[in-house]
């Protein structure tokens, strides 16, 4: 009868704790600061502006894109289907399911990369997969994208293909006549980045 | 950080040292609090000793609990750690037929080597009968496949389906095993046995 | 901790304890505590032993063959129950309670009570494999980790259990 009263005492305020921490802090965390470095330092994080337009072109539905800034800032613009998680949100709850998932390829982006990169070592951090970064931010995505500069004659023919195809995606995504569906489909290729093998859960089992 | 054996901070020969180690500390606890009687583990079906319920909620949202605090401190990464996958037939029916095989023989497997290990013959026919019932479900396997791998669930957490924190959830089980325990000293209150 | 009239531990301080084992098993070898599958690795072995031809053109055997590459018997389950019986023992030895005997119910005979442990074994052994564990494996480990398993293994065994106590209740009471 009293042992009860006692274990309860020590349980319950163990229970209100574990109950009240956020939900991020007791996922798994099996990533190693040694690997994130790694990871860093191959840049094995980062999609290219030209991955991300294809695969918005080719409404490619594994693609997440998930714009940092402020609300403000995101009003003014934002990438087609954005979806707006200021950094300061990154840790609630609400968003755990966003970013900790193996289903679809998260692409976050801010004005530069300062910010997405820092949210995205947080998240790696976390254990979560499937988040990146887009290459240059909105700066970036404006110069290459939405206003490619032409190649000059002495380039590679790949350099022009290149411009050809950033000309063709700037229109169809800053709102020109082109439609969106055209063409692009068959050069679309799914951006598929392997990453380092997890370890294995342990086998088991009665 | 943990687990040990996974961060290859231990080798596999010592994890099996250790596995007899813990199975030692699992036997001791077991004997201890009185699961290698059968008469008090059946107890709990009829109200007169609740042992069995106490030990085995305290235990469980113990470790729950503690699993969530290792894994707040960093001290074991939860996604590495082997969860029984669910069948969701397999898992049902089994389970009534060890309820069944529970009410009747009095034991489970890990208390019938509790009472096996001193002196219960009853533990010991038990577990002769354990090793006939696995013989017939690994003789028997095509009779049992289709239900053993009907409704794969994947290895889904109760507070995931629930839609709620792990926290959350560790926290209403505690409640819920302090409820049970109250209840069951309440019955043991009302039919009251002997000790055995 | 004894109270008057039990040598037995408190039950809340044995729940705990079996709590922090289950915990070390987990940090130590990431899994849970289990019974039934070292019943299983002594099963498959034996088989193999006793009829390879036999293992060699069963299903089951071959599957647990390729899944579980080596000594069916260095397995995790097996020497974590040995240590069960080491530890049951030891707790018996100290607490004075090595004894032979068969325990039952004063209304019913010992024959009776065997017949039943030797069904309840039987049940429990079948019902171990289909659910893919038992009561520690399956409920209590499952239970630790939060597992939706877990929790319908549980129901289901003390449901049943409890729904089926009526009719047996005179072997016990």
């Amino acid at each position: 009868m009293k042992s009860r009263v006692i274990l309860a005492a020590f349980i319950i305020p163990l229970g209100l704790i574990i109950a009240a921490v956020p939900a991020y802090k007791t996922l798994s965390t099996s990533v190693s600061p040694e690997e994130i470095l790694n990871e860093v330092r191959s840049g094995i994080q980062i999609i290219t502006t030209d991955e991300v337009a294809e695969m918005i072109i080719a409404k490619d539905p594994s693609l997440l894109l998930i714009d940092i800034r402020s609300p403000e800032e995101f009003e003014k613009f934002n990438l087609p289907g954005a979806l707006n998680i200021p950094i300061d949100n990154i840790l609630s709850d609400e968003w755990i399911d966003i970013f900790d998932q193996n289903i679809k390829m998260n692409v976050l982006y801010g004005n530069g990369t300062t910010k997405s990169n820092e949210a995205w070592m947080i998240l790696r951090q976390l254990g979560f997969e499937n988040n990146y970064v887009l290459q240059g931010g909105l700066n970036y995505w404006a110069e290459t994208i939405m206003n490619p500069k032409p190649p000059s004659n002495i380039n590679p023919d790949d350099e022009i293909a290149k411009y050809d195809f950033r000309k063709g995606a700037g229109q169809a995504l800053g709102g020109g006549s082109i439609s969106v569906n055209q063409g692009n489909e068959s050069t679309t290729k799914k951006a598929v980045i392997k990453r380092k093998k997890k370890k294995k859960r342990v086998a088991g089992g009665c | 950080m943990g687990p040990l054996i996974v961060n290859e901070i231990i080798s596999q020969n010592t994890n099996y040292l250790l596995a007899f180690v813990i199975g030692i500390g699992f036997g001791f606890v077991l004997e201890a609090s009185g699961f290698s009687s059968s008469r008090k583990l059946a107890g709990m079906f009829y109200g007169y000793d609740t042992v069995v319920l106490k030990v085995f909620f305290t235990a469980a949202i113990t470790a729950s609990l503690g699993l969530l605090f290792f894994s707040l401190f960093g001290w074991i990464d939860l996604s590495l750690i082997y969860i029984n996958p669910t069948y969701l037939w397999s898992a049902i029916t089994g389970g009534v037929i060890m309820g069944a095989g529970f009410i009747m023989g009095g034991f489970c497997p890990g208390t019938s080597f509790c009472g096996a290990a001193i002196g219960k013959i009853d533990a010991m026919i038990f577990i002769a009968g354990l090793f006939i019932g696995v013989l017939i479900f690994t003789e028997g396997y095509p009779l049992f496949e289709k239900m053993y791998m009907a409704e794969f669930l994947g290895a889904p957490k109760v507070s995931d389906s629930l839609g709620l924190k792990d926290g959350v959830f560790a926290f209403l089980l505690v409640l819920a095993a302090l409820g049970m325990f109250w209840a069951g000293e309440w019955a043991e209150k009302k039919f009251p046995r002997e000790e055995y | 901790m004894n109270s008057k009239k039990s040598n037995y531990l408190n039950p809340y301080l044995g729940g705990v304890l079996l709590g922090l084992v289950l915990l070390s098993a987990y940090y130590i070898s990431g899994r849970g505590l289990g019974a039934s599958g070292a019943i299983k690795s002594a099963i498959v072995t034996t088989v193999e032993t006793v009829a390879p031809a036999h293992a060699e053109n069963t299903e089951f055997y071959r599957d647990y063959k390729t899944t579980h590459p080596g000594n069916p018997l260095k397995s995790w389950l097996v020497f974590e129950m040995l240590g069960v019986l080491a530890g049951g023992f030891l707790s018996g030895a100290i607490a004075g309670r090595l004894k032979f005997k068969v325990e039952h119910s004063p209304r019913i005979t010992s024959k009776r009570r065997l017949a039943f442990a030797l069904m309840g074994g039987i049940l429990f052994g079948v019902g171990s494999q289909l659910g893919r564990g038992c009561t520690s494996g399956s409920a209590l480990s499952g239970m630790a980790n939060l597992s939706l398993g877990g929790f319908i293994s549980m129901a289901a065994i003390f449901g049943t259990a409890f729904a089926l106590a009526w009719f047996f209740r005179k072997n016990w009471i």
